[in-house]
């Protein structure tokens, strides 16, 4: 009990020692400078994205990786697997190469006016990459926890396979695939190495706290960390509480 | 009327069935564990494909690999499956469980009626989870009948229930099957269950439908050795005097005493005796082979007991049967431990 405790104290060691180096005072100087807000709305309307990408191009592959329908299942895990165990800085510099303004697809884009390096849409890329595998393994796992025979008898009383999946698969994975989101959420917010390489402007909450760092040290960082840490961390929180609220209604 | 004559590849054997069930018809599909039984009834449902198979089930075709070729998917073919999980949807209440399919929608009178029907009026409220096995099949069962599916299939769904309970659930099913003049089948491997529910028996092996008959005549008349053994014979005895021919022995069918006119008459020495329920299951060596068969009274091991095995049917040594010796002519044969001859064979 005093081990665990122990334990649960030294992870939350970096948000005691925010919360007992912050003064008000530098709170205020800091955010009542002009523009002291755009970083946070850069980081938010990119996480947005993002997710929105996610939700969109994870979850079917999230699905059909639950479900074994993929030839050759191993090779496709390991694909995504692969991005996670990419360090981001590393896939910063490999995006560089397949997205940079020589390569072909940069050239492709350059045709209507698209950059993907330092700008919105290259912060949004680098995010993606960073917090993806995040989102699919986690909506992996929470569809895999789905009962197939469940998703059957909803077939067998009459709906189509999309319909199951709106009325019994996502209801039933919602607890997971809110989790798995918020993770991938807290990863795109907080995305910093891919994105100090491709996306350097425009400027997110992660670097604001680099180039402060760098510009004027300690303590003027610290508040922006506090904002990004209270836009990363209520969403995980209350999807947490969702989640496990969601689990003990179905327990009855 | 449910019709399905089909061939489904499985890894070690081939499952073949023809089937013909008349609306209000329970067929019971009795066979061991791997016969192809729970193969069947998901051909029906749509969810396995055939190599070859004609099904219609009310004059719809559902499935054909005869051109035009006909594959109905399993959402529109109005079948319902009910498992041993009843797969109810965890995250509805039970009301919303009942009326998921949408030809459901709209039914809330038949709900009523059929919710105190199943007994689970009281419930309507609850979650899944809250409720005990035999209520969730009551209500899986009410969420098949009010989608309106025009065939039921049932997979050995009461496994693991108790014995009271599965039979007051088979009850439910053929009174509800019958007022609604459904075509059932059910899957099982409990024989008595089969019987308790089904007008029709159907012995399954190895994907071969070994037999069809009344839920009686499969054990009383198997038509084959292999049938016998399925439906519990669990001694052959020979037969002196007719070449390889040998009487199954079914322990649930032996008197006590001599009884030449109801059957096979055994005499030998007791080699076990061991208390069965209410019965004791008795070992006698008889016949060449040990004979068990529950009695009344239990035997001293060592003792010379004769009992009779009532009615038993007869097998060539191809394994086919042979008929029956005629009752109550005193024709029929007596075996002993020692060998003796029998005094008549089968007819």
């Amino acid at each position: 009990m005093a081990g665990t405790g122990i334990i649960w104290i030294a992870l939350l060691g970096p948000v005691i020692a925010l919360a007992t180096h912050l003064s008000w005072s530098a709170i205020k100087s800091a955010l009542s400078a002009p523009g002291a807000f755009d970083p946070l709305i850069v980081s938010v309307e990119s996480g947005a994205i993002t997710l929105g990408v996610l939700l969109l191009l994870g979850t079917p592959l999230a699905w059909a990786l639950a479900r074994g329908t993929l030839p050759f299942p191993r090779v496709w895990e390991a694909g995504v697997l692969a991005s996670l165990l990419l360090p981001p800085l590393v896939i910063g510099l490999l995006l560089i190469f397949m997205v940079g303004p020589y390569t072909f697809i940069g050239q492709w884009l350059a045709h209507f006016n698209i950059s993907t390096t330092n700008t919105f849409i290259a912060l949004v890329i680098a995010e993606v990459y960073e917090s993806a595998p995040y989102y699919v393994l986690g909506a992996q796992a929470a569809f895999a926890e789905v009962n197939p025979r469940i998703e059957q008898a909803g077939a067998l009383l009459g709906d189509r396979p999309v319909r199951v999946f709106r009325r019994v698969t996502v209801p039933l994975a919602a607890p997971g695939l809110a989790m798995a989101l918020c993770v991938a959420w807290a990863r795109a917010i907080g995305a910093f190495g891919a994105v100090v390489i491709i996306a350097y402007h425009p400027t997110g909450l992660p670097l604001q706290i680099w180039t402060t760092l760098q510009e004027t040290g300690l303590p003027t960082a610290l508040p922006y960390a506090l904002v990004l840490l209270v836009v990363a961390l209520p969403l995980p929180l209350a999807a947490y509480i969702w989640s496990a609220h969601a689990r003990s209604r179905r327990r009855g | 009327m449910l019709e399905a004559d089909a061939e489904v590849d499985r890894r070690e054997f081939t499952v073949r069935a023809s089937l013909r069930l008349a609306p209000g018809d329970r067929l019971a599909l009795f066979g061991p564990s791997g016969a192809g039984k729970t193969t069947l009834l998901e051909l029906i449902a749509g969810l396995v494909a055939p190599r070859r198979a004609r099904i219609a089930l009310g004059g719809r075709l559902l499935t054909s690999t005869d051109k035009p070729v006909t594959a109905v998917p399993p959402w529109q073919r109005r079948v319902g499956l009910l498992r041993q999980d009843p797969g109810l949807f965890p995250h509805l209440s039970v009301r919303r469980n009942l009326l998921y399919a949408r030809s459901a929608a709209g039914r809330r009178s038949e709900l009523a009626e059929l919710a105190d029907a199943l007994g689970i009026g009281g419930l309507l409220g609850a979650m899944p989870a809250r409720l005990s096995g035999g209520q969730q099949h009551r209500v899986a069962l009410g969420r098949l009948l009010l989608a309106h599916c025009e065939a039921l299939l049932l997979d050995e769904p009461y496994t693991g229930l108790d014995l009271s309970l599965r039979r007051g659930l088979t009850e439910l099913v053929v009174s509800l099957v019958d007022e609604r003049r459904i075509p059932a089948i059910l899957v099982a491997h409990e024989l008595a269950d089969a019987q308790a529910f089904a007008t029709i028996m159907a012995i399954l092996d190895r994907g071969e439908l070994l037999q069809f008959g009344a839920p009686d005549e499969v054990v009383r008349r198997p038509a084959s050795r292999r049938v016998a053994e399925l439906v519990g014979y669990t001694a052959f005895v020979p037969v002196p005097g007719l070449d390889g021919a040998v009487a199954g022995v079914h322990p649930e069918r032996m008197l006590s005493g001599r009884h030449p006119e109801s059957g096979l008459v055994l005499t030998g020495p007791v080699s076990a005796c061991r208390p069965a329920g209410a019965l004791w299951e008795v070992t006698v060596q008889a016949g060449g082979a040990g004979v068990t068969g529950r009695l009344a009274e239990p035997a001293e091991p060592g003792t010379e007991l004769t009992v009779t095995a009532a009615g038993p049917p007869f097998f060539g040594p191809d394994g086919s049967a042979l008929g029956r010796a005629p009752q109550g002519t005193g024709l029929a044969g007596e075996a002993t431990g020692r060998g003796s001859a029998a005094q008549a064979g089968p007819r």
